[in-house]
């Protein structure tokens, strides 16, 4: 009865305690995020001229990290009323409202030189076109790393060059705290005198392929890869929409004279008709029971699917109406949404629905549009809405895979913002359909592949050391066996190496420090969206994360706080170092009442940094700073403000007089690590007598043994000290009394067991020895 | 002759096979015992609210009818409720590999550790299983 009641109070007590923590911890925090944020924007301005400044002054205060945009920027037609186009395009006097689709703006420029106000009539022979410039969410639909898109103004002259990008907001949390945004500005400055065909690529020039390169951002790759892709590809979507590109003819496919009917269900299980259904959870409303556009759609041409969905005799006067290299699809549709829109009422185009093929894209006027009755495949069920849609183009080619995209308006909740969001579906016919069957096509390596394979033999590399780190600890009994408390090189050498390639390689070398913002991502895409593309997108910490989640549940998170992570490294071999150096006598421990206090701040912090990323994971992110490690590792200790310096400095000056301060009372992902480790399946040896001997306690640098000889396995680094200790016969006190009185008596010194004891001496019986 | 509550291996400890598995999933999923639950009237009450408050919790989440925020607050509530009543009535946790019989007496950490890490990985099974059925969507 006493035990439970002691338990409960204690659980209370505990709970108390913890409120308690998280509550300072948020004092403290938010007025140490006041400070970072002026110190952020510091960072920004630091490397920008008094000029900029003020000019960004005027704009905004805190940068385009999720800086404001107008409700219907996305929608009126006067764009460059919401958006500084002359940032982008200066020499244009005059901008055209939203044309085309996907939408642009003309910039004219006056013939006579002088400046007109407010006149919209482009074509009186006063101005002469100069270029375009759209909007990126108009164009593309391609999320960067916080999975939103960075919203980017371009500019390009009537040639195709592109003469100014303007970042107008971006969500990237590692330019928010890390990075700071003038690196972003250099980075899209690049662009400027790329061609919309160019092809660029982040890193080195490539000869072959004619690729250029463009510099990255270190420690924002996803971001600057993403960002490539929207500026080139939006350019050279508005350069071949106004002629700039040409039409690129496809091979025509060749479909064989296969005519049977297929049913409804028939032309699903084969891939003749496809799907495409978008939730309302999608495009940011609310669950209703119903979707938002639940799609169907197929390529009429072919003769055994056109005459499968029309009918034998509309299938025939579909054929005849069409001339050669125009194309017909069916699209049918149920759900809240409709795919015609009301775009075709107010311009002709049908502003939902296009078909895309590589860089290729195809909409589709009034004109292209044909009634479709009804469907004549059996067992098709009912659709509220239904169409056949005209391709005419010699650049589409049923021949190879292309895509129907549905462009839908996502609304965000917080700011009434709406922007475009594309969901496609591929399409590509089958063999049986094709003489000669499907061509061979090559698709593209994905973003996330890309930059696997660009970085191939770091990562090879990569592995390599987690393995030897694996293998090395996984042998630690013979490391053990084979050290003793004055000789420890056996475990010494390969962990100060170890050590050493983390700081250097893993550290400054791949930036790959893990982060307890990973974690809170991880929380979030479980919750909201899981993309495996984010995750993939750093090769190094994804494989990282491999490893210290196995690791964690196999040995502790004792593996890679003590043995891998770049920042713990650094701190115990700054604390090493300073003792090495003559500076042990001013080393200490806390003591291990304090301690036993200080240790659940972390705790706090992880738990407040979750409950925090729930309501706004930007405020998360930048409490997240309670890392030292961009500061550390990412940006560089002399490349940030401040604050930022001075916290990691105090952090690593700290290290050098106690060990690994930071890792024991802050670290937030040690937190995270340490509750798993709960369930660690393989611990450390202890022996019997350690309940009441605190031999090893005494020389345990996390602190992690208590007085009862317990070893707190959430605290503990394995740094194997205490193992040491358990086989060597001159410094475990019941081992080294055993051995005295070995030696005292005569007796052999047998090896030392499993369970850390001489393997006993049983006299064998006089009689039996001498049979 | 039943094992006392100060007993930290519990009673299927000896058990093997499936009936070990199974008594390890119940074990896993209902944290109350008979001593428990009989010794304490206000845990017994307390109990019943939270069981038929995250039942409701729970009914509407599934119906879309509750926020990330909502039901991450009852997730919350529901491990901190769980932590009390097994440190009452199930006072151990597993020591050693999962499969391994080894079981030791729970400190209030370990508890906290153990209950929070259980209920998130059953929590994140349970929404990718309603979001994958349909039966719950969550707006970021």
């Amino acid at each position: 009865m006493n035990t439970q009641s002691s338990a409960a109070s204690s659980a209370f007590h505990a709970i108390k305690a913890c409120m308690v923590l998280i509550g300072w911890y948020f004092i403290v925090t938010l007025s140490f995020s006041a400070a970072f944020s002026t110190a952020a924007l510091a960072d920004s301005d630091k490397e920008t001229g008094p000029s900029e400044q003020e000019h960004h002054a005027k704009e905004s205060h805190s940068g385009s990290y999720e800086a404001p945009l107008p409700v219907n920027l996305s929608t009126d037609p006067d764009l460059c009323a919401y958006v500084p186009c002359h940032d982008v395009f200066p020499n244009a006097d005059h901008f055209s409202p939203r044309k085309g689709r996907p939408a642009y703006v003309e910039a004219y420029r006056n013939k006579n030189g002088k400046h007109k106000e407010s006149d919209n009539n482009e074509d009186d022979g006063e101005r002469e076109l100069i270029g375009y410039v759209f909007l990126s969410t108009d164009i593309v639909d391609i999320p960067a790393y916080s999975g939103k898109p960075v919203v980017t103004l371009i500019g390009m002259n009537i040639a195709g060059k592109i003469v100014g990008v303007k970042v107008l907001r971006h969500s990237e949390p590692i330019l928010l705290v890390g990075i700071p945004e003038s690196e972003l500005t250099k980075f899209i400055k690049q662009f400027v005198g790329k061609y919309a065909w160019d092809k660029v690529e982040i890193g080195k020039a490539r000869a072959e392929g004619g690729y250029i390169g463009i510099d990255a951002i270190s420690g924002a790759t996803v971001t600057v890869i993403s960002e490539n892709q929207v500026v080139m590809r939006c350019a050279y979507e508005v350069a071949k929409q106004v002629g700039i590109i040409k039409a690129v003819p496809r091979p025509q496919a060749k479909f064989t004279s296969t005519s049977e009917q297929h049913t409804w269900d028939e032309l699903l299980a084969e891939g003749s008709v496809q799907h495409l259904k978008v939730s309302p959870a999608d495009v940011g409303l609310d669950n209703t029971g119903q979707s938002y556009i639940d799609l169907y759609f197929g390529y009429l041409n072919t003769p055994a699917i056109g005459r499968s969905i029309l009918g034998e005799r509309n299938y025939a006067g579909l054929m005849a109406d069409l001339k050669p290299n125009e194309h017909a699809i069916f699209i049918v549709a149920n759900g809240a949404a409709s795919f015609k829109g009301s775009g075709f009422v107010r311009g002709g185009i049908y502003d939902r629905v296009q078909v895309s093929q590589d860089m290729d894209s195809f909409t589709f006027r009034d004109t292209d549009y044909r009634n479709l009755y009804n469907i004549r495949a059996t067992g098709a069920p009912e659709f509220n809405e239904s169409a056949i849609f005209i391709i005419r183009s010699t650049s589409f080619s049923a021949a190879y895979p292309w895509s129907l995209v549905f462009l839908g308006n996502k609304v965000d909740k917080q700011t009434g913002t709406r922007t475009f969001a594309n969901f496609d579906r591929e399409y590509w016919l089958q063999d049986s359909y094709m003489e000669g069957g499907r061509p061979v096509v090559i698709k593209p390596d994905p973003t996330w592949l890309k930059i696997w394979k660009s970085r191939i033999w770091e990562i090879a590399a990569f592995v390599v050391i987690l393995l030897f780190t694996t293998v090395t600890y996984a042998n630690r009994d013979w490391l053990v066996r084979h050290s003793s408390r004055k000789e420890k090189r056996w475990v010494s050498i390969p962990k100060y190496a170890i050590w050493l390639t983390s700081i250097g390689f893993i550290g400054f070398g791949l930036m790959a420090q893990p982060s307890i913002t990973q974690v809170l991502t991880w929380f979030h895409s479980i919750l909201f969206q899981w993309k495996w593309e984010l995750f993939l997108s750093d090769p190094f910490i994804f494989i990282f994360w491999l490893f210290i989640i196995v690791t964690v549940f196999v040995w502790g998170r004792g593996l890679f706080c003590g043995w891998m992570c770049p920042f713990g490294s650094l701190s115990e071999i700054l604390y090493k170092a300073a003792g090495a150096v003559g500076l042990r006598r001013f080393q200490f421990e806390p003591p291990m009442r304090w301690h036993n206090r200080l240790k659940w701040v972390k705790y706090g912090i992880f738990w407040g940094l979750l409950a925090v990323s729930f309501f706004s994971m930007g405020l998360a992110e930048r409490l997240a700073e309670v890392e030292p490690f961009k500061t550390t590792f990412l940006v560089g200790l002399f490349n940030r403000s401040w604050p930022y310096t001075l916290f990691t400095a105090t952090l690593l000056g700290l290290s050098l007089f106690t060990e690994r301060p930071f890792c024991k009372y802050l670290c937030p992902l040690g937190a995270a690590l340490a509750m798993p480790t709960t369930f660690r399946w393989f611990g450390l040896k202890r022996k019997a007598e350690c309940t009441t001997c605190t031999a090893c306690a005494r020389g345990c640098g996390p602190q992690a043994i208590d007085a009862q000889g317990h070893i707190d396995s959430r605290e503990c680094l394995l740094c194997l000290d205490c193992q040491i200790l358990y086989y060597d016969d001159h410094a475990c006190p019941p081992l080294s009394k055993e051995r005295k009185l070995r030696e005292k008596s005569g007796l052999p010194l047998t090896r030392i067991n499993a369970a850390g004891y001489y393997i006993p001496i049983h006299p064998v019986p006089a009689k039996r020895a001498n049979e | 002759m039943k094992p006392a509550i100060h007993d930290f291996s519990p009673p299927y400890a000896k058990t093997t096979g499936v009936k070990w598995l199974l008594n390890e999933l119940v074990d896993h999923l209902w944290p109350w015992s008979k001593q428990g639950w009989r010794q304490h009237k206000a845990i017994q009450t307390a109990g019943l609210a939270m069981a038929i408050a995250a039942t409701t919790a729970w009914g509407l989440a599934a119906n879309g009818q509750l926020g990330a925020s909502a039901v991450i607050g009852w997730w919350l509530g529901w491990s901190v409720y769980e932590i009390i009543i097994r440190l009452q009535c199930k006072p151990y946790i597993k020591d050693g590999p999962w499969w391994g019989h080894q079981y030791r007496s729970a400190a209030c950490m370990d508890m906290i550790c153990y209950v929070m890490f259980k209920n998130l990985l059953i929590g994140a099974v349970l929404f990718i299983a309603l979001r994958n059925l349909g039966l719950l969507q969550m707006v970021d």
